[in-house]
């Protein structure tokens, strides 16, 4: 048994994503997606923006960030920006800073890196809300409702959440659970990112966003998070030279997300810094 | 039948007796509590939408209060080790009065994080399914607090038990009276116990649990849970001469001789000289260490409704705070003590809010603006409905038990005289 258990543990993955933002339209398809995927309430007043949930947001970023840029210097950008499963300072030790918090472990990071949230198990403090730099948790405000006829649509894969409740983007773990059913019923023990693909990356119509495993260094996301036009969602530490780093490291633990971002815009990686 | 108009004529000749202002107190705190239960029925059965807290702005007023409440709660702690394990006896006069304090600001932070928390019904996973992590210390500095903070309310509530044996219609059975007694002699136990309880969740609500935030600029610094129990030895003491002092002044006696405010007024003070150096080196280690390490710089991270000007102000306070009740001068008259103790109280109430309103309020992406919150009717009337409840107890305590025994001897002395 424990024989077996270690077989597992050396076929791990890390799933990580890469979205090339030169090539995001901003369409919304990958928002849609998530959310009929993740069972996202669907109110008859969203306009209450702060207090809606969805998992995945698409941010829209401009240069004009004093109001300085002119005309025709105005540049706009689209982020989707889900949880960006970080790993903390060492990835084999996975740190997120969202998960020691829970007083009531509702939340925890599975041995392929993804940071799962237990819905029912949590009791809603939104202490977790509070230590993700990524505002990627939601909490649900008002009790989860589906207009009209989306009730009957919902996914029966994932669980409705109650209200008082924080939910977030679990990089669609219920598909890989899923697949790998499906797959160990045909005898094979591993699966990989094209059996199992998030919701979101499916969806995507322009291919801006690749999912896939970070450990494995012949895939495709390896290879773009490794090429220069990555960087992570204000992350200004990848910039630093490897002694400031290392530094820096030893005082904190960093979120080390492992979602990355691609562009070859200057002026849209300037944005990831604080002035 | 009978029973009930001598229990209603009872109230209405109780309701003569008090004073006008008295009255208009009570009025204002009943109008409060019926405001609390209102709305705390909305806030339980239909949700927290009805707060103005959201998805970037994860906790509000009732934070504050949990906080405030359990940092000047802590100076039931602080009193009992002194009078009990440093034998200071000046102290004993106030001490039914800061246990009773004690309990009811933990009571009412447990109430809060009750309404504050989405599933009020799982409140008890705390318990069942606490984050321990591996070691013996629990993982989630917020699994330390429930713990923490309910073995300290047991605690109090044991200290506590004396002061209604102690009322004369009970008193006057020998069982009851050696039982009050001895559990008095006994106390110091409780003292020691509650102090070491109290170091842990002083720490580890009021800073530990936010200097762990290690994503966030305006939060992280491992120091946080040191400062936090300073800050509450310091502001809780002056906490405790305020209660007492006014109620003196609502009662109109002599509660508490001025001997005894002075000497707890002193710890005060050096506690807040303490709180000063080490705030100060707060300030300098976030400005020069922590936020760099975020690739942000301190005075960036401040903005927004709540700017510098809080901590200017905290600054001020706990100056204004060392200022009176060190110097012998002022501490010694009493309309200069109680501002001194005030702006004790202000200090701690400031940087509690700093931490929640400003430290909320900053944003995460260098595109988004400062956030901002502006608390709901139903969350005013959670807040200052549980706080008036807090005080309607208080004032029960102190007409009905012997709160204050100095008060009562003083009493009895004049009888006497009469
Ligand atoms: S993005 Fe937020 S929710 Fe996701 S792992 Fe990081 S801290 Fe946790």
């Amino acid at each position: 048994m424990a024989q077996e258990k270690k077989k597992e543990s050396a076929m791990k993955r890390r799933w990580g994503m890469a979205i090339d933002l030169d090539k995001c339209t901003g369409c919304g398809q990958c928002q849609v997606a998530c959310s009929q995927e993740n069972n996202i309430p669907l109110f008859e007043d969203d306009s209450e923006l702060l207090k809606r949930v969805v998992f995945l947001d698409v941010m829209k970023v401009t240069n004009d960030r004093d109001r300085a840029a002119q005309y025709p210097n105005v540049k706009t950008a689209f982020i989707p920006k889900m949880c960006q499963q970080c790993s903390g300072n060492d990835p084999k030790n996975p740190k997120p800073p969202c998960v020691s918090v829970c007083p009531v472990v509702a939340t925890d990071v599975g041995d392929d890196g993804v940071v799962s949230q237990v819905w029912s198990r949590c009791i809603g403090c939104r202490y977790c809300q509070a230590s993700c730099p990524y505002e990627a948790r939601q909490f649900n405000w008002w009790k989860p409702e589906y207009e009209g006829s989306f009730k009957e649509s919902l996914n029966p894969e994932v669980s409705v959440a109650s209200r008082g409740t924080i939910v977030k983007c679990t990089f669609c773990s219920h598909i890989w659970k899923r697949e790998r059913d499906k797959m160990l019923a045909r005898g094979v023990k591993d699966i990989n990112a094209v059996q199992y693909t998030p919701a979101c990356v499916s969806g995507c119509p322009t291919g801006a966003m690749v999912f896939g495993d970070l450990n494995d260094p012949a895939s495709e996301v390896s290879r773009l998070a490794k090429t220069d036009r990555a960087f992570r969602l204000v992350h200004t530490i990848d910039t630093w030279d490897e002694a400031k780093k290392k530094e820096a490291q030893a005082k904190k633990d960093y979120p080390n997300p492992k979602v990355y971002y691609l562009s070859s815009q200057q002026w849209l990686r300037d944005m990831m810094r604080f002035k | 039948m009978k029973y009930l108009k001598q229990a209603f004529d009872f109230c209405v000749n109780e309701w003569k007796s008090y004073s006008k202002n008295i009255q208009i107190t009570l009025l204002v705190l009943g109008f409060l509590v019926a405001g609390f239960l209102v709305f705390g029925i909305q806030i339980l059965f239909w949700g927290l939408g009805y707060t103005d807290m959201n998805n970037m702005f994860a906790f509000g007023q009732w934070i504050i209060g949990d906080l405030g409440l359990v940092a000047l709660g802590g100076g039931a702690f602080t009193t009992g080790f002194i009078l009990y394990i440093f034998r200071n006896d000046k102290l004993e006069p106030l001490i039914n009065s800061t246990v009773l304090i004690g309990f009811l600001c933990y009571l009412f932070t447990l109430v809060f994080l009750v309404f504050d928390i989405g599933q009020p019904l799982r409140a008890w996973f705390g318990y069942t399914y606490p984050n321990w992590g591996p070691g013996l210390m629990p993982q989630s500095m917020l699994t330390e607090v429930v713990w923490c903070l309910t073995f300290y309310f047991c605690v109090l509530f044991i200290e506590l038990i004396p002061i209604p044996l102690g009322h004369r219609l009970l008193d006057r059975y020998p069982v009851i009276h050696a039982i009050g007694h001895y559990m008095h002699k006994l106390m110091w136990i409780m003292a020691a116990v509650g102090t070491f309880l109290s170091f842990f969740h002083q720490g580890s609500l009021g800073g530990g649990m936010w200097g762990v935030l290690y994503g966030k600029s305006q939060w992280f610094r491992p120091h946080f849970f040191f400062l936090a129990i300073v800050m509450a030895t310091a502001g809780g003491t002056s906490f405790m001469i305020l209660c007492a002092w006014l109620a003196g002044k609502v009662m109109k006696k002599e509660v508490v001789p001025m001997e005894s405010f002075q000497s707890l007024a002193k710890v005060s003070g050096i506690m807040m000289i303490a709180y000063l150096v080490f705030n100060a080196y707060d300030v300098y280690s976030m400005a020069t260490k922590y936020v760099p390490l975020y690739d942000r710089t301190f005075v960036d991270t401040w903005g927004g409704y709540y700017g510098i000007w809080m901590l200017v102000l905290e600054f001020l306070f706990t100056l204004g705070a060392i200022v009176i009740l060190v110097v012998p001068k002022f501490r010694n008259t009493e309309k200069t003590m109680v501002y001194g103790v005030i702006s004790g109280v202000m200090a701690i109430v400031m940087n509690k809010s700093i931490t929640v309103l400003h430290g909320s309020s900053v944003p995460n992406f260098p595109w988004k603006p400062f956030v901002g919150y502006n608390p709901t009717i139903q969350e005013w009337f959670v807040f200052l409905g549980g706080l008036a409840t807090a005080v309607l107890i208080y004032m029960w305590f102190a007409k009905y038990l012997p709160l204050f025994p100095h008060a009562d001897k003083h009493a009895h002395g004049e009888e006497h005289h009469a």
